[in-house]
């Protein structure tokens, strides 16, 4: 008897049997596909775009985040000269 | 070990609840990133930007881990198992995923609030100090696609999961 053809859900129409495992189901193998792709669009951007996360947004690219904006470290020296 | 179904429904319900109560909370976290993308006034910059830090730190971040949690509950106290099925088994790691990109998207939300929160902070810094977008609304469309997976529960059995059920069902023909 001929396999049946594959359902709505996208099952890749290989009925598991006693002796044979399921195949991977086409919805599956198409999650997979597009994983690939945002994982390569990831690294393309990053290769491309070169820093990623919060060092992206700090002024010398501090990967920790801890750089403050010109605007205050000018604050910090002018208090700091006010003081000396 | 199976739950009962009055067991079952409780943890259902709080699944439910968490999963889409995270969703509702990345929504509210996005209307304030919208205003961090787009707004010129200052003061609702630095009003956005530390309601970002709150939501995320108090709301997000504690669905994300509860969601996570009941998840693991509902799968391995059910027929469906953790490894089972191909919709269970995506769930789990994109939710995992999920929640990996929110722990260190929090770095960045954390470092804008502070600069936010500090009164030496220029408008222009402020203006010029960027959002989180594309990371709370690839979040939600990951978020989406969970809850997709979990109502329509696509068919597709893993190979440990026909294995476990084979293991339980041993062929009539070799009963005595």
């Amino acid at each position: 008897m001929a396999h049946p053809p594959p359902d709505s859900n996208g099952y890749n129409g290989v009925e598991p049997t006693a002796d044979r495992p399921p195949g991977t189901p086409r919805w599956v193998k198409v999650f997979g596909i597009i994983a690939i792709v945002v994982v390569l669009l990831f690294v393309a951007m990053l290769v491309i775009g070169g820093e990623h996360g919060p060092g992206r947004h700090t002024p010398s690219g501090d990967a920790g985040g801890k750089v403050a904006p010109s605007s205050v470290m000018e604050a910090s020296a002018q208090s700091e000269g006010g003081r000396g | 070990m199976i739950m009962t179904g009055g067991l079952r429904k409780v943890a259902l319900a709080a699944h439910i609840t968490l999963s889409v109560g995270w969703i509702g909370a990345v929504a509210g976290y996005i209307a304030l990133d919208v205003a961090a993308a787009t707004s010129q006034d200052a003061q609702t910059l630095r009003a956005a930007y530390l309601g970002m830090e709150l939501i995320a730190w108090y709301v997000i971040v504690p669905l994300a881990f509860a969601s996570l949690l009941t998840g693991l509950i509902m799968s391995l106290g059910t027929k469906w198992g953790l490894f089972r099925h191909y919709w269970v088994l995506i769930s789990l790691l994109l939710t995992i995923i999920a929640t990996v990109v929110l722990l260190v998207e929090t770095q960045t939300i954390n470092y804008f609030a502070d600069i936010a929160a500090d009164p030496r902070t220029s408008d222009d810094d402020l203006r010029a100090l960027g959002n989180t977008l594309v990371h709370s609304v690839g979040g939600t469309v990951v978020l989406l696609v969970i809850v997709v997976l979990n109502v329509y529960k696509p068919r597709g059995m893993t190979r440990y999961g026909w294995r476990k059920q084979h293991v339980k069902k041993p062929d009539p023909e070799h009963k005595e």
